[in-house]
């Protein structure tokens, strides 16, 4: 990004709130071990086990059902989670560009196959399609739900980045390109890709915000990380139990608010973001 | 019409690869189906005579294409594996249910979606703009599930109790024994028992709220996004210059010529609402084909599953065809330019 983008980007002050909000959670993420108070998975050290107690100033968000410290859950969730949603973009992006460039580049039957493979996983709501992988690869863990989202997020990726290419196809400085005689895997990778960095980035960004709702709703299914997993989508599974019970409002608010504020700012970044870097919607 | 012989023709085959990438993923399963039903310990006689029955015991393309051939010409998805029971039943009746759900969510998405988004475009950079995008940007970026549970604490901590199921089972279920289809809400309106369609609405009211956020948001920020595009067009302008005042120029000329993209987006939304909400029915135990699904996966019910799947992959592909196609309609420029 050059000076003239970041002072697009500053000048957006909703896209600088998003990553304002961002910022505080990658910080919570980075220093959990250092400021949680508690170990996110194992019982609060003492003498009583203490299930499901009334914040205080020792536990700020009370403890859940297994006497776990919350407000320590949530710091470490914030780490979980963000990495789950990282780790899956970034797996979904490096299947999906060179699919998607490969398609919009060499167009003809390479572009139709990939067209209508993405058709078919299309045809099915992700939700579905994430529950499916988990069931297959039958085993709790993060990593299922890596693959899971990932799977879901490529897609929709795969179509964008393939629109990408094919709009930057169009350009006169490709044209230029290929009547130089540059061979044409050359210019995909050299001329094509990077001008196509702008709108993968807004994708990413706003991809990452929607792997964060679909890990969370996975979870929700039950078929997530394991119950004592400090994750937000886990804490707040665990926490709908008590849905019921207004007292116990620390179980259920806090994990969704995170997962919100989270997506929230993943949203408002990546939409300054596309803001800043695509010329045509600056006003 | 040569356009649209051509999508209906692309539909075919694409529905094809379908039920075959669902046909793999019911085997993908994991768990033996007999074991699961009989246990370790079940007589070798026993499981092979019921592999035999269930025709387990064929090759995979065997199987698959006798089953492609029970949906197409018989509608018969086959039976659960857990209660023998007909999947195309089950099907018919979550089907209803979600359809039912889906449509209420629409009914309350749509006219405030367009209405806010309409409001949204016409008051630019106002306070008033920023907080509807501001609340969209929220309602889409809220896990489904959790909005659906602060609802319940919200409803049932103002004493309102309709849930669980479809209707007030204890009151009403003699009246929908009778009932020829499975759209309980829908029948009861057209058979006038409006003491049914009450507990009904009653009860479906909750869960289409949470339902419903998404759908709002979407319709909101492309109605206003549409509108903001041609507001600004000579037309617009000259309707004011003319004396027209701001909120008709806005709605009468602006915002007709701006549903397009709207509809299509009420389409595409209607899609993905009718193949079924998977978190929003778990929440509110809806049984619609979202909590069947999932059930059926929790279940390793393979024929349950294939049949749920297949069913809301269809209902995807078809009402997206209904959708490009009335968009031809709408629009006769596409008409002419495709054909």
């Amino acid at each position: 990004m050059n000076g003239r983008r970041t002072r697009a980007f500053l000048r957006n002050r909703t896209a600088v709130a998003g990553a304002c909000v961002l910022a505080l959670f990658v910080a919570a993420a980075l220093l959990a071990g250092v400021l949680a108070p508690f170990d996110p998975e194992s019982r609060v050290p003492g003498d009583d086990v203490l299930v499901r107690t009334q914040p205080s100033a020792a536990h700020l968000l009370g403890t859940d059902e297994n006497g776990f410290d919350v407000f320590s859950r949530l710091l470490h969730g914030a780490r979980t989670s963000l990495l789950t949603a990282t780790a899956s973009i970034l797996l979904a992006l490096a299947v999906a560009v060179p699919l998607g460039a490969f398609a919009g580049w060499r167009g003809g039957l390479a572009e139709s196959a990939v067209m209508r493979a993405t058709d078919v996983s299309l045809a099915f709501p992700s939700i579905f399609l994430a529950v499916v992988i988990a069931a297959i690869r039958n085993d709790r863990s993060l990593a299922t739900v890596v693959y899971a989202v990932a799977a879901v997020s490529v897609p929709p990726l795969v179509r964008q980045v393939r629109a990408a290419v094919l709009q930057v196809k169009a350009q006169d400085y490709v044209t230029a390109a290929v009547a130089l005689g540059i061979p044409p895997w050359r210019i995909l990778v050299t001329t094509v890709l990077p001008n196509c960095m702008a709108p993968i980035l807004v994708l990413a960004t706003l991809g990452t915000g929607t792997a964060i709702l679909d890990a969370a709703g996975l979870s929700f299914l039950g078929l997530g990380p394991p119950p004592t997993a400090p994750e937000w989508g886990v804490m707040l599974t665990n926490g709908s139990r008590y849905a019921l019970d207004p007292s116990l409002w620390f179980l259920l608010v806090p994990p969704g608010a995170a997962i919100a504020l989270t997506v929230l700012g993943f949203n408002l970044f990546g939409d300054g973001l596309r803001d800043a870097l695509d010329p045509r919607t600056r006003v | 019409m040569l356009h649209a012989l051509r999508r209906i023709a692309l539909a075919v085959p694409l529905l094809l690869v379908v039920s075959m990438v669902v046909f793999v993923v019911g085997e993908l399963l994991p768990g033996d189906p007999a074991v699961d039903r009989f246990g370790e310990k079940g007589s070798p006689a026993a499981i092979a005579e019921w592999r035999a029955r269930k025709g387990l015991d064929l090759p995979v393309h065997e199987r698959y294409l006798r089953y492609v051939g029970g949906v197409v010409t018989r509608l018969d998805f086959g039976e659960s594996y857990k209660d023998d029971y007909p999947v195309s039943s089950d099907l018919r009746d979550r089907f209803a249910a979600t359809a039912e759900l889906a449509f209420a969510a629409l009914l309350l998405a749509v006219p405030a979606g367009i209405a806010a988004g309409t409001a949204s475009a016409a008051l630019r950079g106002r306070a008033a703009d920023a907080a509807a995008q501001g609340t969209a940007l929220l309602g889409v970026s809220i896990p489904v599930f959790w909005l659906g549970m602060i609802l319940v604490l919200a409803a049932r901590s103002v004493g309102w109790n309709h849930f669980q199921a479809r209707f007030d089972v204890r009151a009403h279920d003699d009246a929908v024994a009778g009932f020829t289809t499975p759209f309980v809400l829908f029948e009861s309106v057209l058979r006038g028992r409006f003491a049914v369609a009450a507990s009904c609405a009653q009860h479906i009211l909750v869960p289409a709220l949470a339902l419903a956020t998404i759908p709002l948001a979407t319709v909101m920020r492309m109605t206003r996004s549409a509108v903001l595009d041609e507001i600004g067009k000579d037309y617009v302008r000259t309707a004011e210059a003319k004396g027209v005042p701001r909120a008709r120029a806005v709605v009468r000329h602006a915002l007709r010529n701006a549903l397009m993209p709207v509809v299509t987006v009420i389409g595409l939304q209607a899609g993905t609402l009718l193949s079924g909400a998977a978190l929003t029915e778990t929440v509110f135990t809806w049984p619609g084909l979202g909590t069947y699904i999932v059930s059926a996966v929790q279940k390793k019910d393979s024929p349950a599953l294939v049949g749920g799947l297949l069913l809301v992959a269809a209902t995807f592909v078809i009402v997206n065809l209904v959708v490009d196609l009335l968009y031809g309609v709408l629009d006769p420029r596409l008409r002419r330019s495709a054909s």
